[in-house]
């Protein structure tokens, strides 16, 4: 099964946007985002997300992998340090996390690229201001023309 | 939901056929872009044979469009784009599998809670959002494989935590209908803080005369067990198969013997501050919470007892029931379903200064105040003065305190109840004291529910009740006769004004129990930003929990009056009834599967499982792999987070699933 | 107690001391160098500016000279102290808005820049009590007690910016209850009595005194009914304005109010440092409180003979 190669559109006279994209874990985040969306809190345009189980779930390579495959920064969203709904999972992920960053510097990614965030079900408000911070970051460092795969 | 013999077979390498429908809802997304042409777009992605749009996909008629594409056989994969999958994803499965459909090869793209809801005036950008979590959508699906769901059978056993109103009419319901339940109560008795009032707005009903027959009720019934002065200590499991493992507090009384003559309390020697009464009267170290408690049982508080041991001399207890070696006992039950109805704590105001509650004998709260006039209490219904004990000729409530404070620290929502037992307090000391001045300050009155505005009205016209609306700045006392000088604005006549009373009652805020988060952690369910437990949907499921199996009720969902608390104690016990009443439960089939070819055996998802679900096995094709029990997997991917061979996978959020998401943006 | 240098400030001297109660300048410098801190001249400082009156005109200009004269103290590198609750409440306010506010601080360094100075936020204002209290702390000022009173009746009067904005002040959020004032008062034996209101104004502050002299007269006025009412033998404040309101102000009630008020007020009001000075047997010469000249229409208006009689029977 084959994809047509897309290239990027962009329009000459439209500022470069950020294309970020979000693994929020279900229980938390995701309905985080949820309540952000019924409080009607507006944030910047500049996330996709992805649902998952649990922040555990997120292995490394899909983040590589979202870098090589041309999103400008990544986002993963679990629940607070001892809240996760699968008990320890995002602890593991925030052991993970704490690792990978390191190799991700040491592979010359920008620190910035690659956000984590812990954000509960009652936390809209808290959803959107992590995200409009995690876009002017990723922002300020521009488009990810380093890591694209080109094929 | 109705069965249906139509199957259509999917075979694993048949070619996807994509359904995409974009709903408007209403004006929610339809009002922000595009519909059409999102729905234009979609349909240029590869796979996709039918697009469609429609209003309000999940209504019957929305949904009869995509069963009739199904059954037409123009598709075999299902993607509706409308709100977010938390609301309706258990709709459209079911759609789905009434047309015939497996209910896996749905998913849903989120393009109102995550797009049109928050870039409202940004509608190019909302529309580039929802193209893409349609793409994403899509790609997944192409991924999607049938799947057979998980039957677990169900424990028509109910787990009630905390027995005050709410915990002991579910208990009632629950039992009626035929299931057994375990009762909790933490404290030496049944009956929590309703025990504690004296009459109960607007029907001026003596609480204990409606609570007391419950109360004997639930000690007579066959199918509750109840456990009083015990807590639950550990649960695992799932829903309609948890375990739970139950700590019943040592009483220190052997209760096979004691035989209820009192001598033991008549010959402590210690006395401490009695917690019923809060504060107004004491209590001895060995105890009965209140006369009408349920069960009657005597403890002995550890904490205060300096076990002189007179209380074990056979001159005091004839039968020898005192024995100070007893050890708590554990016991551990299945369970079914379980009802979370732990109540609520009183806010305490010592911190809000200007009041002087503890600084001045003459402040009180509006619990105390129903000590006070309680005929059981410590006056037996004749409320006095803490300064000298004599009948207050002036009493002064302050409405809002501790809640709509929008300090920090304060609570921001309104306690509900507060307007009316203020006003029904009033209403009860005007009775018996129809010469009294009475003031209730106040910032709005909340007269909400059945009969509550005619209540209200009947205390400012027929009594006299000075309703005056305005913030008590501060209070100062009268230091010769402990009278409280208040200072306060009535705002309608603005101007200042300053009221010397007798007795000034605190109309304290209904706070979250301070150790509501052990709750949290046992039972892994959430809180709302306020600190009371999180529904599941505020409008739709309100008793629910976003954890299968686990009901909430009462005041510790949030704020609420004796009626709404009974009606939700009723909610969640047939809730729980429609999920033990079938036998099985339904589950969803996401659990962790193992490539064995591609396993190494190194063991790292077995270290990060917090459920104990995977272990080691010898495989005669590979070795020492790991292996999967699916009984106790529940799907969360802390394995395969990891796995540095992509051995360990989560259906449902497959690897394979999540990478055709993520790939070539465009 | 070992008296080394070990605390530096800069001594923001505020308008109403120097020019019209120098006695409180002077026994804020005796004692803390008795303590052994060391003062530092702020030249060139200027008015505050006023919190009340100059804020409610124009907040830029008011943070813009607020932030002038830290920068004078950050240049020395050493923190601010004053002992006017007013230039505190300005000072501090506008050091905490522009620490949290990055667009007001922009605002402000670029007009700082016209006169080559820039705010960098490296100092912190304090108040002397804030000094006393928390950097030198309550057992380090009853090491210097050396005689204490015997029976003296305090109405502490705390004044309004030393404790508010609750949020900008060090005291832990504390503005309806605070003790601190009355703990160092009671370090020289003094009583601090409780009396009605207060924490109510004195009523010089927010241009009251300014422009409604027989308002702000009425404040000090139910103040003082207060203390008397309460038995106090003097006032101790912490700030000249109040100081003044409560002093020259006290002559003004009695005038004013000369009908209401039967016997006419006489209390000495007394500085927060003219009475630890005494306390720590520091010459009254230097405290101020011995009047040395001829002239009329000087400060203080209400004679301070009666407390200086009970200083002689107390404290020799």
């Amino acid at each position: 099964m084959t994809e047509p190669i897309v290239e990027t559109k962009q329009s000459e006279n439209k500022e470069w946007e950020p294309k970020i994209i979000a693994f929020l874990c279900n229980w938390c985040s995701y309905a985080g985002a949820d309540l952000a969306g019924v409080s009607r809190i507006q944030y910047p345009p500049n996330i996709r997300i992805v649902r998952v189980p649990c922040s555990g779930r997120i292995n490394a390579y899909f983040i590589i992998k979202s870098l090589t495959d041309g999103w400008d920064g990544v986002l993963i969203s679990g629940c607070h340090p001892g809240d996760c709904h699968y008990i320890s999972g995002n602890l593991v992920a925030r052991r993970r996390f704490a690792i990978l960053k390191e190799l991700l510097e040491f592979f010359g990614i920008e620190p910035g690229r690659v956000n984590f965030m812990w954000a509960s079900a009652a936390e809209g408000e808290r959803f959107a201001v992590l995200v409009r911070k995690a876009t002017e970051i990723v922002k300020k460092l521009g488009p990810n023309t380093k890591f694209e795969k080109k094929w | 939901m109705t069965e249906t013999d139509k199957k259509i077979e999917i075979m694993g390498n048949e070619k996807p056929r994509i359904g995409i429908y974009v709903c408007h809802c209403g004006v929610n997304i339809g009002g922000v872009v595009s519909v059409p042409d999102l729905v234009e777009y979609a349909k240029t992605l590869p796979d996709v044979t039918v697009g469609r749009e429609y209003k309000f996909f999940c209504s019957d008629v929305g949904q009869k469009m995509i069963k009739e594409d199904i059954e037409a056989g123009l598709i075999n994969r299902v993607v509706v784009a409308a709100c977010s999958p938390r609301m309706h994803e258990p709709t459209f499965r079911i759609a789905c599998k009434e047309a015939g459909l497996n209910q896996f090869l749905f998913e849903m793209a989120n393009i109102r809670e995550h797009s049109t809801w928050v870039h409202m005036k940004d509608t190019e950008g909302a529309y580039e959002v929802a193209k893409d979590h349609i793409r994403l959508a899509i790609a997944k699906a192409r991924e999607l494989a049938p799947l057979a769901v998980q039957k677990v059978k169900v424990e028509p056993t109910t787990l009630i935590i905390g027995a005050g109103i709410t915990g002991m009419n579910s208990a009632l319901n629950l039992s009626a209908a035929g299931y057994k339940v375990y009762l909790v109560e933490r404290s030496a008795t049944i009956g929590g803080h309703m025990a504690q009032l004296d009459k109960t707005f607007p029907t001026m009903d003596c609480s204990s005369c409606i609570l007391t027959p419950k109360m004997s009720e639930i000690s007579r019934d066959k199918n509750i067990e109840l456990l009083t002065y015990s807590e639950v200590e550990e649960v695992t499991g799932y829903v309609g198969n948890f375990e739970v493992t139950i700590k019943k507090k040592p009483h220190y009384v052997d209760q096979e013997k004691c035989n209820g003559c009192g001598i033991c309390v008549d010959s402590c020697p210690i006395s401490v501050g009695n917690e019923f009464e809060l504060g107004l009267a004491t209590r001895k170290a060995i105890y009965v919470p209140f006369p009408q408690a349920v069960p009657s049982e005597y403890t002995i508080d550890m904490d205060s007892c300096v076990v002189c041991g007179i209380c074990a001399r056979e001159s005091v207890c004839e039968p020898l029931a005192i024995n100070y070696d007893d050890k708590p006992e554990y016991i551990t039950v299945d369970i079914g379903t379980i009802i979370v109805a732990t109540g609520y704590d009183e806010y305490d105001p010592s911190g809000l200064k200007q009041y002087g509650y503890g600084k001045y004998d003459n402040v009180i709260t509006g619990l105390q105040m129903e000590r006070l006039l309680s005929s059981f209490g410590p006056v037996i219904g004749k409320p006095v003065k803490p300064s000298d004990l004599k009948d207050p000729h002036s009493i002064a409530f302050l409405q809002c305190v501790g809640s709509r404070n929008f300090r920090e620290g304060g609570n921001k929502y309104c306690s509900r109840v507060c307007c009316m037992y203020a006003t029904k307090q009033a209403r009860q000391y005007k009775e018996k004291h129809p010469e009294a001045d009475i003031y209730i300050f106040y910032m709005d009155i909340r007269a909400f529910g059945k009969g509550y505005e005619e209540f209200y009205e009947s205390a400012a016209r027929d009594y006299g009740i000075n309703y005056v609306r305005g913030r008590i700045a501060e209070v100062r006392e009268n230091p010769l006769n402990h009278n409280i000088i208040i200072r306060s604005e009535d705002t309608l006549l603005q101007q200042p004004i300053e009221v010397e009373v007798e007795l000034f009652v605190l109309s304290a805020a209904i706070e979250p129990r301070a150790d509501s988060d052990s709750i949290t952690t046992l039972l892994r369910i959430q809180k709302s930003a306020d600190g009371f437990f999180l529904e599941a949907h505020p409008k739709l499921r309100p008793v629910d929990t976003l954890t299968e199996g686990i009901f909430i009720a009462g005041v510790s969902q949030g704020p609420k009056d004796i009626p709404d608390s009974v009606a939700q104690a009723k909610a969640a016990a047939a809730s729980a009834i429609a999920l033990m009443a079938k036998g099985e439960v339904e589950i969803e089939p996401f659990f962790a599967v193992i490539h064995a070819d591609r396993c190494s055996g190194c063991g790292m998802c077995i270290e990060n499982c917090a459920y104990g679900a995977i272990e080691y096995v010898d495989d005669r094709r590979f070795g020492t792999i790991a292996s999967v029990n699916v009984a106790l997997c529940k799907g969360c991917g802390a394995c395969s987070g990891n796995c540095r061979s992509s051995a360990i996978d989560i259906i449902g959020f497959s690897s394979e699933q999540l990478h055709s998401m993520i790939t070539k943006r465009q | 107690m070992s008296e080394e240098n070990k605390w530096k400030y800069g001594f923001f001297l505020g308008c109403v001391a120097p020019n019209r109660y120098p006695m409180i300048e002077s026994s804020i410098r005796a004692v803390f160098d008795h303590l052994g801190a060391e003062i530092l001249e702020l030249e060139g400082a200027s008015c505050c500016p006023a919190p009340g009156v100059f804020r409610a005109f124009h907040i830029p200009t008011w943070l813009v000279i607020a932030a002038r004269n830290i920068t004078i103290a950050e240049e020395l590198g050493v923190d601010i102290i004053t002992g006017c609750n007013g230039c505190y409440g300005t000072l501090r306010d506008a050091w905490i808005e522009l620490e949290h506010e990055p667009e007001l601080k922009k605002m402000v360094n670029e007009h700082l820049a016209k006169i080559g100075r820039q705010f960098k936020g490296s100092i912190e204002p304090k108040h002397i009590v804030q000094a006393l209290y928390q950097d030198m702390g309550l057992d380090y000022l009853r090491g210097f007690v050396k005689h204490k009173f015997k029976d003296l009746k305090v109405a502490v009067h705390y004044g309004c910016h030393i404790i508010k904005p609750s949020d900008k002040r060090p005291w832990g959020g504390e503005c309806e209850d605070p003790t601190f004032l009355d703990e160092i008062v009671e370090i020289t034996g003094a009583k601090s009595i409780d009396y009605v209101d207060k924490l109510m104004c004195c009523g010089a502050g927010g241009a009251v005194r300014t422009a409604v002299k027989e308002v702000s007269a009425d404040f000090s006025r139910e103040k003082l009914k207060n203390m008397r009412d309460a038995g106090a033998d003097i006032i101790v404040d912490c700030c000249p304005f109040c100081h003044l309101q409560l002093d020259l102000g006290q002559m003004e009630a009695n005038s004013i109010y000369k009908d209401m008020i039967g016997e006419p007020y006489k209390i000495p009001v007394v500085y927060l440092t003219q009475l630890l000075g005494l306390s720590f047997g520091i010459d009254p010469n230097l405290l101020g409180l011995i009047k040395n000249h001829d002239l009329k229409g000087v400060t203080p208006f209400i004679p301070i003979e009666s407390f200086l009689e009970k200083v002689k029977s107390q404290l020799t």
